[in-house]
Parts: C-alpha cells; structure tokens; sequence
C-alpha cells in the first residue's frame, strides 16, 4: 500500500463533511438520548453498566456506518470517472481495494474513538482505560468484514442502486446486531438468525472487550468466517471485471 | 532513449457481443510524433486508445508501448492519459486532486510544476466542482503530465473548451512536443488535427481507412474549388468548362469543382463573363474526411463541445 496516498485519503474523507454527520452525529445523538436516560442502571445480562453498554452500541453502530459507507465513496468515485483516472497510475486494482479497506478501518476507528470520548466526557462513564482500549479494539477488528461488505456493495452496486442496497444492509445488521432494540423483544427467530450476523458479534466483542471477560473463541470464529466468505466473493467478482474489460 | 516504437498495435480487435467496434488495427508510432486520431462518434478511437493503454482487453491482437505491456509503461510513468470520463475528484480542490495523484507515481515532476505546465496555478485553491469545461481539461492536463512521461494519449482534449481555451491549450502542448516527445490525440477538429498533427490517422467503423501527413490526407480530394457569382446560372455550359468534376449551385452562387483550375478559370472568364465575386480555394481537411468516411460533414462535428 502506497502510505502517502492513504494519508491523503484518510485526510481527504475526515475533511468530507458531509459524509462524516451520518457516521459521527447519529451514534452520538442516540448515545446522548439513550445514555442519559438509562445510564445509571445495571445490566445483567452484559454484566456491564447500561452507560457501558450503549456506548459500545454505539461505538458497533457508528463504526459499522463508517465501514459500510465506504461503498459510497467507491460507487461516487467510479461514477466521476476518478478510478478511471487511477487506472493510468502505478496503482494496481488489488492496492486500490486494500486502500478502501484501509480506510474504512480509519473512519471507523475516528468514530469508535468519538464515541467513547464523548461518553467518559459528557456522560461521564466510568470504565478501566484498559477496558475501554479493549473496548474500541475489539470493535475495530469486529469491523473488518463490515469493510469487505462495502467493496462487495461497491462492486456490484450501480449509482442508483447504491443507496438502496446500503440502507437494507445497514438497517438488516442493526437490527440483529440489537444495536437499536435488545434482541430478546424481537421475536424469536430473529435472534437465532442474529447468532450468524457479524454484526451481533461486534456487538458483543465490545462488550467482551470493555468486560474483560468472555470467550473471543465464538466471535473470532464468525467474524473471520465472514471475513473469509466476503474476500473469496470480492476476488471472484474482481477477475470477472477484469477478464470482461 | 531506447529504439522500440512509442506504440505498436498489432491486428487489434475489440468486439462488445457482435459489435465489431474495433477490427483488425495495425499502427506503430514512433518516438517523436504528433499524432491526431480523427474519426466521426463511434469510430473506434476510444476504444482504440483503452485498448493500446491496456484498460480494455483486446478480442485479438496486441498492443504494446515502448516494446512493453501497456501497464508496465504506465507503473513507470512512460505514458501519461487524458481520457473520455476520466474526472478529478469533484468535492476537492484541485491542488488536493493533483497531490492524490501525484502520491501515486513513481518520479513525478512536483505538483506545482505539473500545474504550472498546464496553466492552472492560479486555480489551485478552487474546487473541481467549479471549474468551467474547460478549466477542467487543463486540471486533467496537469495530472497526464505528472509523471513526465515520453508519451502523451490524449482522447479529445480540447472538448468543452473555447476557443481562447483552445488555443492556450495547444501553446502549451507546443512545449511538451518541444521536447521531442510523442502525443497522440483524438479530435472531431479537422483544423486541430491539420495545425498540430504531423500525421493524421483517420480511423472509421472500427478501421484505419487514412494514415499520413495532412497534406497526404487533404490530397485524397485532389483539386481546388472555384466558387463565383452568375445571374441564372445553369449546369448546361459549366459542366463542359475544361478540368470540371462537380457543380454545386445555390440561387446565383455556384460551386464548381475542378482537377486544373487554371484552365477552368480562364475558360469561366471567356465563356461566362458575366462572373463576378470569384474565388478559389484548395480543398479542406473537411472534405477529405468527408470523402474518406462517406460521413457528413454535421456528424464530423457535432463533437463540439461534447462528449459523446
């Protein structure tokens, strides 16, 4: 990967306002409404304070965003013609695609780290700095196949079908991540469906992380199945591109 | 400098389904050449210019710079490209945009210089987004030449351009052929590829129908056209003036094409001195294309400012 150009990218997507309201305000927002009201209580299940909780919702639910909105800056760049005008550069098709993973991590991690700022700051959530490093750790590498999602998204995804495709996606993985509603009020299938949704698994790798505790053996497992499933998808369809030029 | 053409293609083909879009093409430029690639909409030069930069993969065939796979000069920056739909970044500046490229390339000239050649420097700060057609051209200029390359493609550069834009554009391409480097453009401007073309490649339905210096070209329609004044004038009479091969009238303006027309003038003047408003001039790039591609002379130039 060429360094340099992915500072500059990095530097070009933190300045693209826009883009950055959805991916930072709305986790922000919900965390303030939600951590507000219900921040004192215990939760039993998680074995965490509800702050603590809805602060790695939140962290899961901004930094997915973060990920999965990659797909767009693919899909708007494809259609100005800026990878057109890469495509007569040293920078080859494989080294552009590790480039946008690259950055998906980064704007999820700013949004990972936002979060949990605004949360020992404003709400004043009391967790050990090594619980909130393992924290947004383990959210960072739970977001992993949440970037492959987006150059999959990307890939097929015309201009117009784009926005439709990343709202199903994003809202699907939310919902069985029970990043907006606790799973155990939906009913039940959804929640034997959630326990392949890496999204859930995100979810609980924060809390593992802010906890402690817990065995990383099962999200470890899901989350690099999909990781495995989703770049075997992306190297298929990139040499069928490539075959069809 | 090494010996290898710039450019060889060898019976390229490219089809999409059953359409033929470009058919058995055999080309070498070389080093050192300017070189317009004239066609009307849908002859197959951009077509031509993906496949000889290797962003299309030809049907048959071969395409090869400097002696090498095309992706090979382009990772060592020997080729530079302004290409139909390839674009800046709309929501940067254009100083941002050049530098992301710029980050790219092995040995670029610096940003500044790239954008001084293009004549952008004072456009800089200004996003893409606001850049006239024009302007926009310049900034994709600015980006071709970063790498210093030895070999310009350029597939309609002046498109959306005015003519000041134009011209300004073509001084500083002046420059870079200065160095004795190779370019490459296509146009739908017949005047643009006669001025700065030393050789012009006419290419129709997927094929390479002309190849050679203007003037070889411009001589496919041999002759001069004298064009004159007559009151009622009639077919009957002109078309039996000495060296006359075409006759056009229009109210009391009449055409005539003719293969000598010195002897046609003085016969005009003896047989028809009621001539008046007389002139004479050699046949135009326009009509040799014209005679080339069996096209009209609207659909040559109906590129004006657009792309497609």
């Amino acid at each position: 990967m060429n360094i340099r150009y992915f500072g500059l990218e990095i530097a070009r997507q933190l300045r693209d306002a826009r883009s950055l309201v959805f991916t930072f305000a709305v986790p922000i927002v919900m965390l303030l409404i939600f951590g507000g009201v219900y921040g004192s209580q215990y939760d039993h299940e998680a074995h965490l304070q509800w702050i603590i909780v809805t602060t790695v919702q939140m962290g899961a639910y901004g930094a997915m965003m973060a990920a999965l909105a990659q797909a767009f800056t693919i899909v708007n760049e494809r259609s100005v013609g800026w990878n057109r005008q890469l495509r007569i550069t040293p920078l080859s098709g494989t080294g552009y695609m590790i480039t946008k993973v690259a950055s998906a991590m980064a704007v999820g991690l700013a949004s990972i780290i936002v979060v949990i700022l605004v949360s020992i700051i404003v709400l004043h959530a009391h967790l050990s700095v090594g619980g909130w490093v393992m924290a947004g750790l383990g959210l960072w590498i739970g977001i992993i196949p949440f970037s492959l999602i987006a150059i999959l998204i990307a890939q097929f995804a015309k201009l117009q079908f784009a926005q439709p495709l990343f709202m199903v996606t994003f809202l699907g993985l939310a919902l069985l991540g029970g990043l907006w509603v606790p799973l155990d009020i939906l009913p039940h299938w959804i929640s034997n469906v959630a326990q392949v949704a890496p999204s859930y698994w995100l979810n609980k790798l924060g809390q593992m992380g802010a906890g402690l505790t817990g065995n990383v053996g099962t999200p470890a497992l899901v989350l690099g199945g999909w990781t495995i499933v989703l770049a075997v998808l992306i190297a298929w369809r990139y040499r069928r591109d490539s075959a069809r030029a | 400098m090494d010996r290898a053409p710039a450019i060889t293609l060898a019976g390229l083909s490219k089809k999409f389904g059953t359409l033929a879009a470009v058919s058995d093409v055999d080309l070498t430029i070389e080093p050192g050449e300017v070189v317009a690639l004239l066609g009307p909409n849908g002859a197959g030069k951009s077509t031509t210019i993906d496949l000889l930069l290797g962003l299309a993969v030809p049907t048959a065939g071969s395409a090869e710079l400097f002696g090498e796979d095309p992706r090979r000069a382009i990772v060592t920056g020997r080729v530079g490209a302004m290409l139909q739909g390839g674009a800046l970044l709309p929501t940067t500046t254009v100083r941002e945009s050049v530098a992301l490229i710029h980050a790219l390339h092995k040995h670029p000239l610096s940003v500044d210089e790239a954008m001084e050649r293009a004549g952008i420097s004072d456009l800089a700060r200004q996003k893409v987004a606001s850049l006239s057609g024009g302007q926009l051209q310049r900034a994709r200029f600015a980006v071709a030449v970063l790498s210093n390359p030895d070999l310009l493609i350029l597939d309609e550069p002046t498109a959306a351009m005015d003519v000041a834009a134009r011209h300004s554009f073509w001084s500083s391409m002046r420059e870079f052929t200065g160095q004795g480097k190779t370019v490459v453009f296509a146009t739908h401007y017949l005047d643009e590829a006669d001025t700065f073309a030393d050789r012009i490649v006419i290419m129709n339905s997927g094929r390479v129908i002309a190849d050679g210096t203007p003037s070889e070209v411009k001589s496919v329609v041999s002759g001069r056209t004298l064009s004159f004044t007559l009151a009622a004038p009639d077919e009957t009479g002109l078309d039996r003036l000495p060296g006359a091969n075409g006759i056009d009238i229009r109210g009391s303006r009449v055409s005539l094409h003719s293969e000598d027309s010195d002897a046609t003038l003085r016969a005009l003047l003896t047989a028809f001195p009621g001539a008046t408003d007389i002139e004479i001039v050699s046949r135009s790039m326009d009509d040799a294309f014209m005679a080339l591609t069996g096209s009209s002379t609207s659909s040559a130039t109906t590129g004006k400012g657009a792309t497609k």
